[in-house]
């Protein structure tokens, strides 16, 4: 995608009506910001091993109006139980078909950013993010008051379907008052022939608070998917997140976890399938800013085919941040001998009374352990597939929320056969 | 049962096996005795289908086909069994699971109705009582967590479930305790019968004192030099292996 398309492209949102002009002036910052950066090159630090090429060697245009469903949206085929489900298609909210609980407020993204001044200034500044400002679509907020315990689980559906290629750049803020908890579940699907959906995420926990957050990447393997994260969290507070990708040709998960308040814990797993010439990235940062916090990282990737991955894993440590226990691991199972993944784990440490611990591994299925499930009657690709289980299953069943659990295992299931 | 004809085999390029013979009938026990690196253990391998061997000479003939072309797990649905020396941790595969999926590969090629969660529960827990294994194991992953004798027991619970027609011993012994080795020789002595054949494989006399074997056999260096009944046993117990030695 050509600087110049994109310009076009940002002419043409300026003057449609149906954008709110109060956040010209932040989009125009953005976007002047992000033509200065340009797209990310192999040449910086962190974009050395994931090749953009999907996303910048075509053109994208805006998702308009006409691009949001005209008649009614049948979404059964995406159903998980036991949740509230709000909905957004090609990047457009649709209020009719969303349903919430007492104790939730729903915004758009663009009323949000009226209301509040966030904090999040360092993180805008990457190519992606600024981009994601410049081009955010509706976007939503959802912001718990303090005290409020939600129960059920919130879906957040999105679903990108378009045969014309489509830049869609969704935008998310979730802020937990004090001492309120919340589990939500982003779940990106869709059929699209073509799209590059950048989204954008700020989460903000406040003091006590809690928030379980489970992403499911199953976008069409047609999609380039960029996820920028970006997670506060203040004194005592508690945030899990979990992603299962097996979508996109092109998916990377970019997540800064910046740990403010003390007694925080964070605790960030993710499981990559990936087929063809997939590519899924786990990009992590956790930033130890404060003493007494508890951060760990556990990465799993099950390769096949020509795919590829790349897990970075940085924890910062700052000097002030005595006594922080961290844990990194990242472990990855290659299925062919054409696949490959690079595992950068990085330790940036300042404090001097701390526990930090490491570990990446990277390999081939066991032939030993292959050979002890065929010499039990096994078939070689059932014994296969079992060791595969058995290489993620301790993260599957990490997942509280009991009908999101299923349907992962049924995702693996559905993997494992379709490669056989 | 089995027949072991002439049969020679190397690792990268080593001569290991110098033209072993043996036959073994229905319902007949084989011990096959000897010092470490005599081929022992290469053997019971190449019989249970172990990559890494070649074979230069000779055939492995079982129920009148030879097995030397068969995948492992033909020649486990076959009724081949092997109790591995050191049995395989599997993190994250539940012992169940894993029991009950190589229980019913086995019923659906004796074509047999597979077996649902709650038969193959029924089945199990009469099983384990046999091999003395406490009902939580079967809910870790394989081998995981279990001691030394646990996973030699695990191996005889396998053996027991899957019902083979040749089951391989292979070093059962080693690493066990008294008790232990009582609880492993009666879950195999309790198997026996006029259609199961027994290769066991050992160092010491002390699991053939419960076996009890038919035949006793002496490897060295790829060859079994002498062939004996349970009297043999005990005078290698006394003597060692150097007066079989050239």
């Amino acid at each position: 995608m050509t600087l110049n398309h994109l310009q076009k492209e940002f002419d043409k949102m300026m003057n449609r009506d149906y954008f709110s002009d109060t956040v010209h002036p932040m989009r125009k910052e953005a976007f002047a910001q992000f033509l200065d950066l340009g797209f990310p090159t192999k040449k910086w630090e962190d974009w050395r091993f994931t090749n953009l090429s999907p996303i910048t060697k075509q053109d994208f245009s805006l998702s308009e109006i006409q691009d949001a469903p005209q008649d009614d949206l049948d979404i059964s085929a995406y159903e998980i139980e036991d949740t509230h489900t709000i909905v957004i298609f090609n990047g457009h909210l649709q209020n009719s078909i969303s349903s919430l609980e007492n104790g939730v407020s729903l915004m758009s993204g663009l009323e949000y950013l009226t209301h509040k001044n966030d904090g999040f200034t360092q993180a805008k500044n990457t190519p992606f993010d600024l981009l994601n400002t410049a081009f955010m679509d509706s976007g939503i907020a959802l912001v718990i008051e303090k005290n409020m315990a939600i129960k059920k689980a919130l879906r957040i559906l999105f679903i990108t379907s378009s045969t014309k290629n489509l830049m869609i750049s969704p935008r998310v803020h979730i802020d937990l008052g004090n001492a309120s908890s919340l589990s939500i579940i982003e779940h990106h699907v869709g059929d699209s022939e073509s799209a590059f959906q950048n989204e954008s995420v700020f989460v903000s926990i406040g003091e006590n608070a809690k928030l379980d957050h489970v992403r499911i990447q199953s976008n069409a393997n047609t999609v380039s998917n960029m996820a920028n994260i970006h997670v506060q969290q203040e004194d005592d507070s508690h945030y899990s997140f979990f992603q299962f990708a097996n979508g996109s040709q092109l998916g990377r998960l970019n997540l800064r976890a910046e740990l403010k308040g003390e007694g925080a814990y964070c605790r960030l797993d993710g499981l990559a399938l990936s087929t063809n010439n997939q590519h899924l990235d786990h990009h992590i940062i956790i930033d130890h800013q404060v003493a007494n916090c508890i951060s760990h990282q556990n990465f799993r990737s099950v390769l096949q085919d020509k795919s590829s991955g790349v897990f970075s894993g940085r924890t910062i440590v700052r000097k002030n941040a005595q006594q922080t226990d961290s844990h990194q691991s990242n472990k990855n199972l290659l299925l062919s001998k054409n696949a490959f993944v690079h595992s950068i784990p990085q330790l940036e440490i300042d404090a001097d009374d701390v526990k930090c611990a490491h570990s990446s591994t990277t390999g081939a299925l066991d032939e030993e352990s292959l050979f002890y499930l065929r010499s039990r009657g096994l078939d070689i690709l059932s014994a296969k597939n079992l060791l595969v289980q058995g290489f993620v299953s301790e993260m599957i069943e990490s997942i509280k929320h009991e009908a999101t659990q299923k349907m992962i295992q049924s995702h693996l299931q559905n993997w494992l056969n379709s490669n056989a | 049962m089995l027949k072991i004809k002439n049969l020679h085999a190397s690792i990268d390029g080593k001569s290991i096996l110098k033209g072993i013979n043996l036959n073994i009938k229905p319902g007949e026990m084989h011990a096959i005795m000897g010092l470490n690196g005599s081929g022992k253990s290469t053997l019971a391998n190449i019989i249970s289908g172990r990559e890494g061997y070649a074979i230069t000479k000779g055939d492995v003939i079982y129920q009148n086909e030879s097995l030397l072309e068969k995948s492992p797990e033909t020649r486990a649905l076959d009724g081949v069994f092997m109790s591995f020396q050191y049995p395989v941790v599997i993190p994250g595969v539940n012992m169940t699971y894993f029991l009950k999926a190589a229980l019913n590969a086995h019923r659906k090629h004796r074509d047999e109705e597979e077996l649902d969660a709650i038969g193959f529960l029924k089945l199990i827990r009469e099983k384990i009582k046999a091999v003395d294994i406490d009902e939580k194991y079967l809910k870790r992953a394989v081998n995981d967590g279990f001691s030394g004798g646990e996973k030699k027991r695990n191996e005889i619970l396998q053996m027991i479930t899957l019902e083979p027609k040749l089951s391989i011993l292979d070093e059962t012994d080693s690493g066990l305790d008294i008790d232990a080795l009582k609880i492993v020789a009666n879950g195999v002595n309790q198997y026996r019968s006029s259609e199961n054949s027994f290769l066991v494989i050992t160092h010491y006399q002390r699991l053939l004192n419960y076996l009890k074997p038919d035949f006793i056999h002496v490897l060295i260096d790829g060859k079994i030099v002498k062939s004996g009944d349970m009297s043999l046993a005990s005078i290698l117990e006394e003597k060692g292996y150097a007066w079989l030695e050239k």
